[in-house]
């Protein structure tokens, strides 16, 4: 069994849906990541939470699926951020000059006072 | 850059004028201590009283604008972090020795030189890097400590020519010491960031008590003036190659401090610091280059940045680079002032060799730690052994190594600079073979990634390579293998590490990998899987610190490179 595999869970903390992610984000698993989020955006969630705390690494494939669904919870009137970008994961970011493209928050709480 | 929770005012920050003069104050305290290093230059070259506080008041001059250089943020200069200045032991034994062979003059020509030595290494940084590994760099300063302590008992004893001890410097310098270390070890919080200040206060009461403070002589002729601009005429350049093995060491002992100090600074001012920032270093040691020119213009002495320094600026929660500039102004007031000059002027010998005693406890044990961080094996072991092997035995066998060739005499004469240069060639010939090679055949339709995560985690691990660095070569290969998809033959993946270098190479049947310079746009991204692909090729390039894309017929290459 591969430990780094991609988990999706999902929760709410208040009217906040937040969707925590774990393992590692490529081309195997992130159109699965993709459908998870433009089903939620599509049941008429409006805001989302995504904890990126436990991710390991992620590939341009998760950075694409990520700008699909910020484009699709646009087209929905919906509040969309990440949190918990640390290390690694934070850096590829950065690298992609994808840190100003999404709306990130620090931790999960500030997310989700931020989004309530 | 995240900003970490405990930080008051951040780099980019300019707090209150209140708060902006209170840290600039408490910077100040502490980097004054630094002037014993030109006093002590004074002390041997036997300057007049007012020759001496020229050289406190043009030295105090020299820590405000080393300071600023250090700190500003600009392209080529500067690390763009606070960063205070201070005269350093490392070039106390290489300034001596200039001067007993040239005079004052030598030491000014030769501290300019070090400073050319510093402007011409800072772009070469990233590649010394093997040349001076941390715990060669640990050695060298290992090395410091132990000339600093010797000088320290020396003047702390009262240790002249006919090897007497004299009882009224041994209880000076045994009141101060104590003093320093007590509060050092047992207080907290001012007593004892200021231990040293204070044991210093306390040394000039004692050495008034045994009638060893000859105060009034050195305030003679200033008392009459409130402001003086410091004088320059006992200020004269001359330059000897015999000198240049001692200074280069020097800059080089000098550069790496430099780097760890900023890279701290860096760590200061971002929870996710991973890496030094190597634009900020090279900024650095140019300043750092370029503020010893100052010095020795105006007639100082070798300047560095200041661990102390940085260390409080970590323990009050202020980083802001505005405090670097106040320092600078805060010292150029106090150069007009010959009070303030006349206050370290007149340090005794016997305080000054407790402050130099206890600074050594400091510099000696953090060149350990520096030496152990990292795992010894054999080679090391050979290395560091026998390198401070060579760097005792020129001091208890000088006068024998008198007789090498003039040649080698600068080598030979001077244990720093024969440990240092032991060091270096052993560590270049040891590392003969110390490159290691691993490979893994990815066969078509099981283009495993999870193989690879587990063969560069597994051999990282084997080759104790940085977690980092490894986190990095394996999004690498992942990202690259998600773009090749499954090549007809499969993936070769040659991975070879040595202390400094990881190379990846992935070998492939298809066409050469795509590496663009431009970002693509989030909507070209968002667009198709070529955009996808343009995103992959741009991380990959970001993410190693060298790519390389290459055909030869059927077979493609993409090698990347990390530093480590």
């Amino acid at each position: 069994m591969n430990t780094n595999a991609l988990t999706i869970g999902h929760s709410h903390e208040g009217g906040v849906c937040v969707v925590t992610l774990s393992g590692r984000i490529d081309s195997t698993n992130a159109n699965d990541l993709m459908s998870r989020l433009n089903a939620l955006i599509s049941s008429g969630e409006k805001s989302i939470v995504v904890d990126f705390g436990a991710v390991l690494y992620l590939t341009s494939a998760a950075f694409r699926a990520l700008l699909v669904a910020t484009d699709e919870a646009e087209r929905n009137a919906a509040k969309f951020v990440l949190c918990s970008l640390g290390g690694h994961v934070r850096e590829l970011f950065e690298m992609g000059g994808l840190l100003e493209v999404f709306t990130i928050h620090p931790s999960r709480a500030e997310a989700v006072a931020r989004l309530a | 850059m995240t900003r970490p929770p405990n930080l008051i005012y951040a780099v980019d920050e300019v707090p209150p004028v209140a708060i902006l003069i209170g840290s600039a104050i408490q910077h100040v305290a502490v980097m004054a201590i630094t002037l014993i290093f030109p006093l002590i230059l004074a002390r041997e070259a036997n300057l007049s009283g007012m020759q001496t506080l020229d050289l406190v008041s043009l030295s105090m001059l020299g820590l405000g604008i080393a300071t600023v250089c250090l700190s500003i943020r600009s392209p080529y200069i500067g690390s763009g972090y606070l960063s205070p200045a201070a005269y350093t032991a490392i070039y106390l034994g290489p300034s001596l020795f200039a001067l007993r062979r040239g005079g004052l003059d030598l030491v000014f020509g030769m501290t300019i030189t070090a400073g050319f030595i510093q402007l011409c290494i800072a772009p070469l940084l990233k590649r010394l890097r093997a040349l001076l590994p941390s715990e060669i760099a640990g050695l060298v300063i290992a090395i410091l400590g132990l000339a600093l302590a010797s000088l320290g008992v020396s003047y702390g004893l009262g240790i002249d020519n006919g090897q007497s001890i004299k009882p009224d410097y041994v209880i000076v310098a045994g009141v101060s010491l104590a003093t320093m270390s007590i509060l050092n070890i047992w207080t907290k919080g001012y007593g004892k960031m200021f231990c040293v200040l204070i044991g210093i206060m306390v040394g000039y009461v004692a050495s008034f008590a045994v009638g060893i403070l000859d105060f009034p002589a050195i305030l003679a002729g200033t008392s009459a003036q409130l402001f003086r601009v410091p004088h320059l005429e006992h200020i004269g350049w001359s330059f000897d190659p015999y000198l240049l093995a001692p200074f280069v060491v020097a800059a080089l002992a000098a550069t790496v401090r430099v780097m760890g100090d900023i890279s701290n600074a860096q760590r200061l001012n971002d929870a996710d610091w991973i890496r030094p920032n190597f634009t900020s270093l090279a900024g650095a040691v140019s300043a750092n280059g370029i503020a010893m020119i100052f010095c020795g213009l105006i007639g100082g002495f070798g300047i560095n940045s200041y661990s102390s320094s940085i260390g409080l600026s970590g323990a009050t929660g202020v980083t802001s680079r505005s405090v670097g500039y106040a320092i600078g102004a805060g010292f150029a007031i106090l150069a007009l002032i010959p009070a303030a000059a006349a206050v370290f002027a007149a340090m005794p010998l016997p305080v000054m060799g407790a402050a130099l005693f206890f600074t050594a406890a400091f510099v000696l044990t953090s060149g350990l730690q520096m030496i152990t961080a990292r795992m010894l094996d054999a080679r090391k072991n050979i290395v560091i052994g026998f390198s401070f092997g060579m760097a005792v035995v020129a001091d208890i066998y000088h006068n024998a190594f008198t007789a090498v060739p003039f040649v080698f005499q600068p080598i030979f004469g001077n244990s720093l600079v024969l440990g240092t240069v032991c060091a270096v060639l052993l560590n270049l010939i040891t590392r003969i073979g110390v490159r290691q090679s691993v490979s893994i055949k990815l066969t078509p339709g099981a283009i495993n990634r999870e193989a690879v995560e587990q063969f560069l985690s597994d051999n990282g691990a084997r080759w104790a390579a940085r977690r980092d660095v490894i986190n990095r070569a394996t999004f690498g290969v992942v990202q690259l293998l998600e773009v090749l998809g499954d090549p007809p033959k499969g993936v070769e993946v040659d991975a070879s590490f040595d202390e400094f270098n990881l190379d990846v190479r992935v070998r492939y049947a298809g066409a050469p990998l795509l590496i663009p310079e431009k970002k693509p746009a989030p909507r070209e991204i968002m667009a198709s899987k070529d955009g996808e692909r343009l995103l992959a090729g741009y991380l990959l390039r970001q993410s190693a610190d060298r790519i390389l894309s290459r055909q030869n017929g059927d077979a493609a290459e993409v090698t990347l490179h990390y530093d480590h």
